[in-house]
């Protein structure tokens, strides 16, 4: 039985090479599976639903169908992603700091380079929040009430060793105090400790500021630009802190996917980008879009990979 | 009257037709241990973009409530939870269909989830702003002790054999920390595998604690699964009024916890069922029969869940954060149509919110004939169905089931080992339900812990955080009157109750054939192993940060001190005159050695062919061949082409189900 399965393979390894030209031509030819390493309900699940939203619009009629992986902090998928069909009709959400953190400090299974984002679409900011009664109205209030009492300050966020956790530990540094991170497990727990005034203030993302409505305020933003869904909101840079930064979040592709449906898969992305029904509600929701295109990519890991290993020092983060 | 108006407008045949449906799907799937009401509504957003924000609502929280209460199908009927939520239905639920109240354990289920689900509807309607305070005020401290206080359900659980529950407690409670740590990023007890890293899933774990024994002692004997009662009339309503009417206090008790645990964002229907349940038996005069079949159990449990669904509304709508995951999934659909919740969506846009809570309401009054209808065809299936065909498709159930929480078949792996371990531990009369509280509240009361020390450090006020607040000081209070309550109790009752309740209380329930006086052998073996787990445990905490090791090195030094007084307590023991070992019930057949080995072996290689050649194909041949171990009579070739004709269906029903309704990614290796 041998012969017959060696040559069932090569006409299997035939067919598929020739079905990978063709397939380039039309793609994508059937709807997308489009899957996300969370838990429903996130923000990688509602900006995905967003693009969900207005999806066919860009690829010619067909949908994308969004599966859920979750586990392991999104590691158990992304470990699995270069197994999985590489004709372009499955892709995989991608995120930063998480992909570059995760396999730093422990063996998750993949390295930060055996993955293949072709786009990253947008990020969501850190941002400092503090419920509405709180004694700090700007963030100078806070720095000098951390200056005055060292480890008094304590900052809610979502989860250790995450974006929130390198946004605090990047600010203690850059202003130079000392304050208390508290670990939450996700963003709903930490807002409403926040709210709750369980903890002083809170590192959480831009958009927690929406739904949440005047029971929180925001003190700054680490956007390069105010965000138009927040005017009145000072960036760090502004207030003289170079803190820019956030969970990024973008699409990624098995490794044995060909060169032109990743661009193919990168353009979608971008054109669903453009979309000015998309946009609105992405800036309405509190996201700021991102442009980094497959043929950017490389530079644009290459300096956050950077960016967090001097980070991760901060947090005394190291291989365990 | 401008509510009325709403109540018109949540009337169109769209939003009914979308109520009914959405609970058919969600009771279906609740019913399915493995898929859970997350994966139900996540499935059902795509389809709500093209609705009106009111409709989506509706469809939304109607398959959410019919999945949380779908759940209590699978725990009355085999025992297992169908979704976390209805883990304490099993405590009474399934003994009563063991013993022939299956129907109407389902009928009372039934009823209790409908008064339940309006209670916490009318409680979003009427009260929502205010009860939204509520998940504020309870912060890290108040997590720590709600989970303390649920622990202490182990010693009303347990009764007559504390100390075996209490070592299942910190097995659960260590098996909780394996991963990584959210608070600390500790990597725990992974044993430097990839695989347990995401840590035990909690479906999973209950899968394989409920579940695997289940399908063991299945094939083992010849005896029907459930018994069939001679004056069987099917879901016996008239009688699951009347009973639920006598328990009308348990039933608006459980229904007003459930929905104030509902708003917490931390805790969920589990933790409302087992709290609810626990409140219960401690005051029901006829707490002995608790655990047994008390249909009071079940109208806690019930009850609670299903007022979690509107209590989970309030902090989603109100304060814009969700209540339970399932609410995350529908706060993500409402910002996709545009729709900003929080404390303006009330005032701004109360139409949608008036017309979603009246829809909610309405999707709840349909569970009862739909529920009822449901019900009955799924407890005449269970009961009439041959065993060679009910245990095959429970072990497909299960197998499935713990694939679909991840599409991962390493939760398969971890199900059936879990699983295992159980069925042997609870022989040994180490039951399940201890361990699965310690697995579900070991994290809450963890990070309540660890977070809580933090603050309080940071503002120098540790004692203060832990003692000086008020819902913490309730909630010590409640642990230890519940923790000492079955002492308190035996010195109230008259002498005489005593007399009567001793001799059923003082025993172990499962297998009265095995007297605890004697020495135990196997207890002690399984005490000893456990000692060493508990200093491996301990020992391995030396890498770890101060933060992520003290939780595991107190419970793992406390499971060691529970093995001793074991040890101890059995030393103290006379040798048994026969040995130790009981044979089984002159009058029931022998149990099969060969076909639980077998039937564990074939779940084992089930899974790994999943893996290997695909799901359609392993599946078809593991039904075979599981009928083939769990067939008990002769059976003419006509029969067993019946049967494989049914494992085509049934596999082929949930492929489409799977892949095709789900969406959940199956393994296509060499033969789909």
């Amino acid at each position: 039985m041998r012969i017959p399965r060696l040559q069932m393979a090569a006409a299997i390894a035939a067919v598929a090479v020739g079905a990978a030209t063709a397939l380039a031509a039309d793609f994508p030819s059937k709807p997308i599976n489009y899957i996300i390493p969370f838990n429903a309900g996130g923000e990688s699940d509602i900006s995905a639903r967003f693009q969900q939203s207005v999806w066919e619009k860009h690829t010619g009629g067909q949908p994308v169908v969004i599966q859920y992986q979750a586990g392991a902090g999104g590691a158990q998928a992304w470990s699995k992603l270069n197994g999985m069909e590489a004709d372009g009709h499955t892709v995989m959400g991608i995120n930063l700091p998480h992909t570059v953190l995760q396999p730093m400090i422990k063996d998750v299974g993949y390295q930060t380079d055996d993955l293949t984002p072709v786009h990253y679409f947008h990020y969501t900011p850190n941002a400092i929040f503090v419920s509405k009664d709180s004694k700090f109205k700007t963030l100078q209030d806070l720095i000098d009430h951390a200056k005055a009492n060292p480890g008094a300050v304590t900052f809610a966020g979502s989860g250790s060793n995450s974006a929130n956790h390198l946004a605090q530990a990047q600010f203690d540094q850059l202003a130079g105090v000392k304050t208390t991170y508290i670990p939450f497990t996700g963003t709903g727990p930490s807002v409403t400790a926040v709210l709750g005034n369980q903890t002083m203030a809170g590192f959480n993302y831009a958009p927690s500021g929406l739904n949440q409505g005047d029971a929180m305020r925001m003190l700054a933003v680490a956007s390069e630009e105010r965000m138009p869904a927040f005017p009145d909101v000072p960036t760090f840079k502004e207030l003289g802190f170079d803190l820019v930064g956030g969970a990024y979040r973008g699409v990624s592709v098995p490794k044995d996917t060909p060169e032109e449906i990743r661009k193919k898969v990168s353009d979608i992305v971008a054109a669903i980008n453009a979309d000015p029904e998309f946009r609105k509600k992405m800036e309405a929701g509190g996201f700021v879009l991102t442009e980094v295109t497959y043929d950017k990519m490389e530079a644009f890991v290459e300096s956050k990979k950077g960016e967090y290993a001097k980070a991760a020092e901060l947090l005394g983060l190291k291989k365990q | 009257m401008e509510l009325l108006g709403y109540l018109i407008d949540s009337l169109t045949p769209f939003n009914l037709l979308l109520a009914l449906g959405g609970v058919v799907l969600g009771t279906v799937i609740g019913a399915l241990p493995g898929l859970s009401a997350t994966m139900a509504v996540a499935v059902l957003v795509p389809f709500t973009f093209t609705m009106s924000p009111a409709s989506a609502l509706i469809a939304l929280g109607a398959i959410y409530t019919g999945a949380i209460y779908g759940g209590a199908f699978a725990a009355i009927l085999v025992n297992t939870p169908g979704t976390p939520s209805s883990i304490a239905t099993t405590f009474d639920g399934y003994p009563m269909a063991k013993r022939g109240d299956g129907g109407l354990a389902v009928s009372i289920a039934t009823i209790a989830s409908v008064v339940g689900g309006m209670v916490g509807a009318l409680g979003l309607l009427l009260l929502a702003p205010p009860l939204a305070r509520i998940a504020l005020n309870f912060g890290p401290p108040e997590y720590f002790w709600l989970a303390v206080f649920g622990l202490t359900l182990i010693s009303v659980l347990s009764v007559g054999n504390t100390i075996k529950g209490l070592i299942g407690a910190s097995i659960g409670l260590l098996m909780s920390m394996i991963g990584v740590a959210v608070v600390g990023g500790d990597v725990r007890y992974t044993m430097d595998t990839q695989f347990l890293l995401g840590g035990i899933d909690i479906t999973s774990g209950l899968i394989g604690l409920f579940c695997i024994p289940v399908i063991i002692d299945l094939v083992a004997t010849r005896d029907p699964h459930l018994k069939i009662s001679e004056n069987d009339t099917g879901l016996r309503l008239g009688e699951a009024f009347r009973i639920t009417m006598r328990e009308k206090f348990n039933l608006i008790r459980s229904s007003i916890i459930g929905t104030i645990i509902g708003i917490l964002p931390g805790a969920g229907g589990s933790i409302a069922g087992l709290v609810s349940y626990s409140e219960a038996r401690r005051s029901s005069k006829e707490s002995s029969e608790y655990g047994k079949g008390h249909p009071g159990g079940v109208i806690a449990t019930e009850a609670a869940n299903n007022a979690t669904v509107g209590g989970g509304f309030i902090p989603t709508l109100v304060l814009g954060i969700p209540g339970t995951p399932p609410d995350a999934i529908i706060l993500g659909a409402l910002l996709v149509q545009g729709i900003k919740v929080g404390p303006a969506l009330f005032n701004d846009q109360g139409g949608i919110v008036y017309t979603f809570i009246f829809g909610l309401l309405i999707a709840t009054m349909l569970m009862l004939p739909v529920g009822l209808l449901i019900g009955r065809y799924a407890y005449r299936s269970i009961i009439s169905i041959p065993k060679a065909m009910l245990a095959p498709t429970i072990a497909f159930l299960v197998i499935i089931g713990s694939f679909a929480i991840h599409s991962d078949i390493a939760d398969t792996y971890m199900m059936i080992g879990i699983g295992v371990i159980a069925w042997v531990l609870e022989r040994y009369g180490f039951a399940a339900s201890p361990i699965v509280l310690g697995l579900i509240l070991g994290t809450i009361a963890e990070q309540g812990f660890v977070q809580s020390y933090l603050i309080g450090n940071a503002t120098d006020n540790v004692f203060g955080m832990f003692f000086g607040r008020p819902i913490c000081i309730a909630l010590i209070v409640a642990a230890i009157f519940t923790l000492f309550y079955p002492l308190i109790a035996d010195r109230f009752t008259p002498k005489k109750a005593l007399d009567v309740e001793l001799p059923s209380s003082a025993e172990e329930e499962p297998r009265p054939t095995r007297p605890l006086k004697y020495r135990d052998y196997p207890g002690m073996v399984i005490a000893a192993l456990l000692i060493l787990v508990g200093i491996l445990a301990i020992i391995d905490t030396a890498g770890m940060s101060p933060l992520g090791s003290v939780f595991p090195t107190t419970i793992a030094a406390a499971l060691i001190v529970f093995c001793m007084a074991l040890l101890a307590q059995n030393m103290l023991r006379p040798v048994s005159t026969k040995g130790g070992k009981v044979v089984a019930d002159a009058g029931q057949a022998e149990p099969s050695t060969w076909r639980r080995v077998a039937v564990t072996l074939a779940l084992a290689a089930w899974a790994v062919a999943i893996d290997q050649i695909g799901f359609a194909v392993a599946s078809i041949v593991g039904f075979a061949i599981v009928t083939f171990i769990s067939n008990h009579d002769r059976t003419s070739p006509l029969r067993w082409l019946a049967y494989l004709a049914v494992a085509c269906g049934i596999v082929a029903g949930f492929y489409l189900l799977m892949s095709e309704v789900l969406l959940i990614r199956l393994p296509k290796e060499l033969l789909f």
